[in-house]
């Protein structure tokens, strides 16, 4: 079918107008979009410390921290400088630190679980304190 | 606005217009070159630096993205 020329005329200004109204339509589009988006975006500045906090988490590998056994109870380090400060002690101290510092016992009732006498534990802890307490001074003095 | 008022006389040839709607590779290519001062016009946006000063710079974002629309919009067309 064959098209006299007015009618190309016309195609060719229906086209013109038509490509225009599709790019301007596509931009009115476009541009109600970004509104749209704006009112649930917040910039990562304009977050509070608390709202940052919630966005990530830390995982935690079993491999990060050292464990030491006492008492069949398994205990974490995390602190490399402690953890080795720890395994420097004695069996004993470190079994009588971890079971006060780290599993929370009375002296009490680690005497109860070490058939010891009270006050031996307490004398133990506080001497292996003062061992670790060098130990990690000496580190730190390095 | 004013500026692309000379495009708007300038008429894409017929026979073009009917290739695009065809799908012709070249002939679309031909139209997207046509539209593409009014395209950048559209996309271009009014930025600003810290001091304030206007920058105007092209979203390509959107430039491409109303390209994308006008092609598959050009293959819609009904030539008579």
């Amino acid at each position: 079918m064959e098209l006299s020329s007015s009618q190309r005329k016309t195609i060719r200004h229906q086209f013109d107008s038509f490509c225009k109204k599709v790019l301007r339509e596509e931009y009115r589009d476009c541009v109600r979009e970004a509104q749209r988006r704006l009112q649930y975006e917040i910039s990562f500045s304009e977050l509070s410390p608390q709202e940052l906090d919630q966005l990530y988490v830390m995982d935690e590998y079993s491999t990060d921290s050292n464990h030491f056994s006492v008492l069949g109870y398994d205990v974490a380090v995390k602190d490399d400088l402690v953890s080795t400060a720890l395994a420097a002690l004695s069996e004993q101290k470190r079994d009588i630190i971890l079971l006060s510092y780290f599993l929370d016992m009375t002296d009490q009732e680690i005497g109860e679980k070490l058939n010891m006498v009270r006050r031996t534990v307490q004398y133990q802890r506080t001497s292996s304190l003062r061992q670790l307490k060098k130990l990690l001074e000496g580190k730190a003095d390095e | 606005m004013n500026k692309h008022k000379s495009q708007n006389t300038i008429l894409l040839p017929f026979p073009v217009i009917r290739m695009a709607a065809d799908g012709n590779i070249d002939a679309i290519n031909a139209v997207l070159k046509h539209y593409e001062g009014y395209i950048a016009a559209l996309s271009t946006k009014r930025l600003y630096d810290e001091n304030g000063n206007p920058h105007l710079c092209v979203d390509e974002e959107l430039r491409r993205r109303l390209e994308t629309k006008l092609i598959t919009k050009i293959l819609a067309f009904k030539v008579a």
